[in-house]
């Protein structure tokens, strides 16, 4: 399906939820707007009864501002000119006293206010809350009644104050709500009525849904420009102006824009934009409208980039873009993850249980699917679909579920609830591996082009591009240039990378992150060998002495020139043997054993690849685990606390 | 069949310009070609003023992948602008053709040979056609093979029925319908094991107008019969 008659098929499915608020982790507060309808921030609102009188005003508090209003084409659009909202607006328009208080307004915006309001009343659409709105804004009092009541505040000439000051003997004096709530001065304050009619549960006219549909019908009959739409293919009135405001409410990038006439966009072969193309106003409302609502909900945005994922059978699903942790249910399996269990097996099965709980097992008939949608801008007023792909539910589960089981490897960057570093097996995110690739000071213009070029590589198991991976283990080879934990962080994302880029090679299952002392890969031994000259020399440290071991100094040379750097290291590591004493004898062994598996003709100067950061990585990882632990792993024990490798890692 | 091809075209790009993007100019392709960007295609391959080439089927080989690059497109008012295409990547298409002789054009009653045409385009599908072959728009170039429709695999061969919605099926032009009329054709698209059967142009209901225009008339004028170019070529060699 095209990209808006799926993003109006999303709104009509989610029709019940239409103009309901809910709350983001932020405090923010989002709704699926019903057509015809956009949301602004009211600063007063004005209740009144049945009749038409005035009962009661208020300043509204800046966390309940938010306000769903009726708006037309040509009020959703406005800028200097001035086109008034259908029911709620500033001052300017909907108070008849306005040039009596704050003086003369551009255009005749009150009167033309009052004539709008006057044709919906008429209109068989109707609806008795409004004409009591229109009762009531038809006196030309609200200025007078506001400051009546103590909400707006004049000076000594009777006018608008513009910014409050406070009396000089008065310091104690209080600030007014109104000022609290406005940035700009008093005239600009934005009006939402109530009507409080006995025995209607619901006075607030921008929730109340009869409201919302009296105007939609009101609204739908006064388009008479009708065309064929491209979207729905129906005979239907047509939008002649899109949504901006599309990634947030500064937005003014347009996704469908028609002003170009002076580019060669449509030109040469249609010569108005009309003729190129047309989409009714239903269907444009209905997909914009479903697309903010679903950015605000789910949508990733980085650095202007808008990455969205939904299913059309339900709505969350797990994002390309996030790392493994988040399937962790890091209350119950911590034993599990920082264990010693790291089979790749169970870890499988982890994450096939997770993914598993977003599969639907209903009916087989009707299709379920996913869309993967980025958005970005390269200029400022117009927008463009940067990346979009509808696939089964079901594929799209299995992609997502084979990219965390191939690119995976033991990481201990990420936090959990307590605030505590965890150990999690898993596949890192795309940001993440844009700094592991690019370094933490990437700029987000390169960390957002990075995550879209990965997203081919996750969802149609591409493999990964090369410059990528050559770069993390470019950074991951160098860790004195680094802090600790970057480098801890760098080297294991790159294990990944390296890990999933052999395997796809090879066909076939590569690697773990558990040693595999068959392994006879020249890389992967030089990487071993690396390890063990590593802890060798960090044991013959004593605690405090925090310094990087030779072999961590000689790992950039070493991945250049094994050869030639492994017999620098060695003749370095004499003292530390000394030192120890028997106590190297364990690794002297190992060291053997490692370098008699190494053929004659592999011992040259050829550099690594990256395969060595994985023999560096497990044989690290395999001599700090103690041999009980071991034991306990093998017969398939959860334990714990064997993390200790890494305990002199930095704070992320 | 006597009047009917069969071909693969595929490209590393392409781009199938959806109208509804093409308006604001940050282009984004439909997600399958368009009859009219398929009929330009064969029109490449092999095409006479005799002929109208009507699009039967096309089968989506590979899965439907998109990817964007950053364009620097020329400005009608000066300067350049900068803007994001979005294009289909690596597609591979079959697709089903066959002619018929334009009604519109009495003139070449005499070239109204099936026979004669129906060779000339299957030794043009040959050799990958006469023109250079494009996939929407000019930077995606495509290539073209024989093949025979619905040998190899797809992508798509198991996935029973796929609803692309309303889309254009393409833009009748005088020359073909008769009439002064540019308009612009829509349909509903679906595709079934990765096959979309195209309706022909005139059994199209969703039609809008989109401007006018007249038919481009040969005559003896900027038309040369190729005996008459044989003589001028050859006879002169002989002459000299």
């Amino acid at each position: 399906m095209s990209w808006l008659a799926n993003l109006s098929k999303t709104y009509d499915d989610h029709a019940n939820v239409v103009g309901q608020f809910e709350m983001k982790k932020n405090g923010k507060e989002y709704a699926l707007i019903p057509i015809s309808h956009t949301t602004q921030t009211a600063h007063i609102e004005v209740h009144l009864n049945g009749r038409g009188d005035i009962v009661n005003a208020y300043v509204v508090d800046k966390n309940d501002g938010s306000t769903i209003i009726p708006c037309t084409e040509a009020s959703a659009s406005r800028t200097s000119a001035p086109v008034p909202y259908p029911l709620f607006d500033k001052l300017s328009y909907v108070a008849g006293d306005y040039t009596q208080f704050c003086g003369e307004a551009k255009g005749t915006p009150y009167q033309d206010y009052l004539n709008q309001l006057k044709a919906w009343c008429e209109s068989p659409f109707s609806h008795p809350k409004v004409q009591s709105v229109l009762h009531y804004v038809s006196k030309g009092t609200l200025i007078t009644d506001l400051v009546e009541r103590g909400i707006l505040h004049v000076d000594s000439r009777g006018k608008l104050l513009e910014k409050w000051v406070a009396a000089p003997g008065d310091q104690e004096g209080k600030k007014p709500d109104i000022f609290n709530v406005i940035a700009s001065d008093q005239s600009g304050a934005f009006v939402r009525f109530a009507v409080d009619i006995p025995g209607e549960p619901e006075s607030r006219l921008w929730r109340d849904a009869s409201v919302q549909q009296s105007f939609i019908q009101f609204y739908e009959m006064s388009l008479q420009d009708k065309d064929i739409c491209f979207v729905t293919g129906d005979y239907l009135p047509v939008a002649d102006k899109h949504a901006s405001r599309i990634r947030h409410s500064g937005d003014k990038s347009k996704l469908i824009s028609a002003n170009d006439s002076s580019g060669f966009t449509y030109r040469g072969r249609f010569r108005t934009s009309r003729d190129a193309a047309t989409v009714s106003y239903e269907a444009s409302q209905k997909g914009h409208n479903a697309l903010k609502w679903l950015i605000d909900k789910q949508g990733t945005t980085m650095d202007g980039k808008v990455f969205l994922v939904w299913g059309s059978s339900r709505l969350d699903m797990p994002e390309p873009q996030e790392d493994s942790f988040i399937f962790w249910d890091d209350a119950d399996d911590e034993a599990a993850l920082a264990g010693g269990d790291r089979t790749h097996k169970e870890f499988a099965l982890q994450i096939r249980k997770a993914i598993n709980g977003y599969r639907y097992d209903g009916d087989y008939q009707s299709s379920h699917e996913v869309t993967i949608m980025t958005l970005d801008a390269a200029t400022p007023g117009r927008m463009s679909i940067m990346y979009y792909r509808t696939l089964d539910q079901n594929i799209y589960l299995d992609r997502i579920q084979a990219w965390h089981e191939s690119c995976y490897w033991l990481h201990r960057y990420r936090k959990n609830k307590y605030d505590k570093l965890v150990s999690f097996i898993g596949a890192p995110a795309t940001k993440d591996i844009a700094f592991a690739a690019y370094g933490p000071r990437a700029s987000d213009k390169v960390v957002k082009g990075l995550m879209e070029r990965m997203l081919p590589c996750i969802i149609d198991e591409r493999p990964i591009p090369l410059d990528i991976i050559r770069s993390s283990i470019h950074r991951a080879s160098n860790p004195v240039g680094m802090d600790n934990w970057e480098w801890e962080k760098t080297l294991s994302i790159t294990c990944a990378l390296v890990r999933k880029d052999h395997q796809q090679d090879h066909k076939k299952e590569g690697y773990g992150v558990s040693l595999d002392t068959e392994a006879t890969d020249r890389s992967y031994l030089f990487g071993r060998m690396l390890a063990i000259a590593d802890v060798l020399e960090r044991s013959a440290l004593s605690k405090d002495e925090k310094r990087a071991t030779n072999a961590i100094r000689y790992m950039n040379a070493f991945a250049q020139r094994p050869g030639r750097t492994w017999t620098i290291i060695q003749s370095n590591l004499q003292p530390y043997q000394a030192k120890m004493g028997t106590g190297a004898r364990y690794y002297n062994s190992l060291l053997d054993e490692v370098g008699a598996k190494l053929r004659l003709e592999d011992y040259t100067d050829k550099p690594l690849t990256g395969l060595y950061l994985l023999g560096f990585y497990s044989q690290r990882n395999d001599l700090y685990t103690s041999k009980k632990d071991k034991e306990a792993a093998a017969a398939l024990n959860h334990n714990d606390e064997n993390e200790n490798q890494m305990n002199e890692q930095g704070d992320n | 069949m006597r009047n009917q091809i069969e071909f693969e075209v595929s490209g590393k790009y392409a781009l199938f310009t959806d109208p509804l993007t093409k308006l604001g100019g940050e282009k984004f392709s439909y997600q399958i070609p368009t009859y009219q960007a398929l009929k330009g295609i064969v029109e490449s391959i092999y095409w006479k003023p005799t002929l109208i080439w009507i699009i039967d089927e096309v089968r989506i080989m590979n899965p439907i992948q998109t990817e964007s690059k950053g364009m620097r497109p020329i400005e009608y008012s000066g300067g350049n602008t900068l803007a994001y295409y979005t294009y289909l990547r690596d597609v591979r298409y079959q697709v089903k053709a066959h002619f018929i002789f334009n009604p519109h054009r009495e003139d070449l009653i005499h070239d109204q040979n099936e026979h004669k045409h129906h060779n000339i385009a299957k030794r043009a599908v040959q050799v990958g056609g006469r023109r250079d072959i494009f996939l929407g728009t000019r930077e995606c170039q495509g290539y073209v093979e024989h093949c025979q429709f619905g040998e190899d695999e797809s992508f798509y061969d198991r996935i029973g029925e796929l609803d692309f919605g309303t889309m254009l099926h393409g833009i009748s032009y005088p020359d073909e319908t008769g009439s002064n009329e540019r308009e612009v054709r829509l349909w509903k698209a679906k595709m079934q094991h990765g096959v979309i059967r195209f309706i022909r142009p005139d059994e199209c209901t969703l039609i809008r107008k989109a401007g006018e225009g007249t038919a481009k008339i040969f005559g003896s004028e900027n038309m040369q019969s190729v005996d008459d170019l044989h003589s001028e070529w050859f006879d002169n060699e002989v002459n000299k």
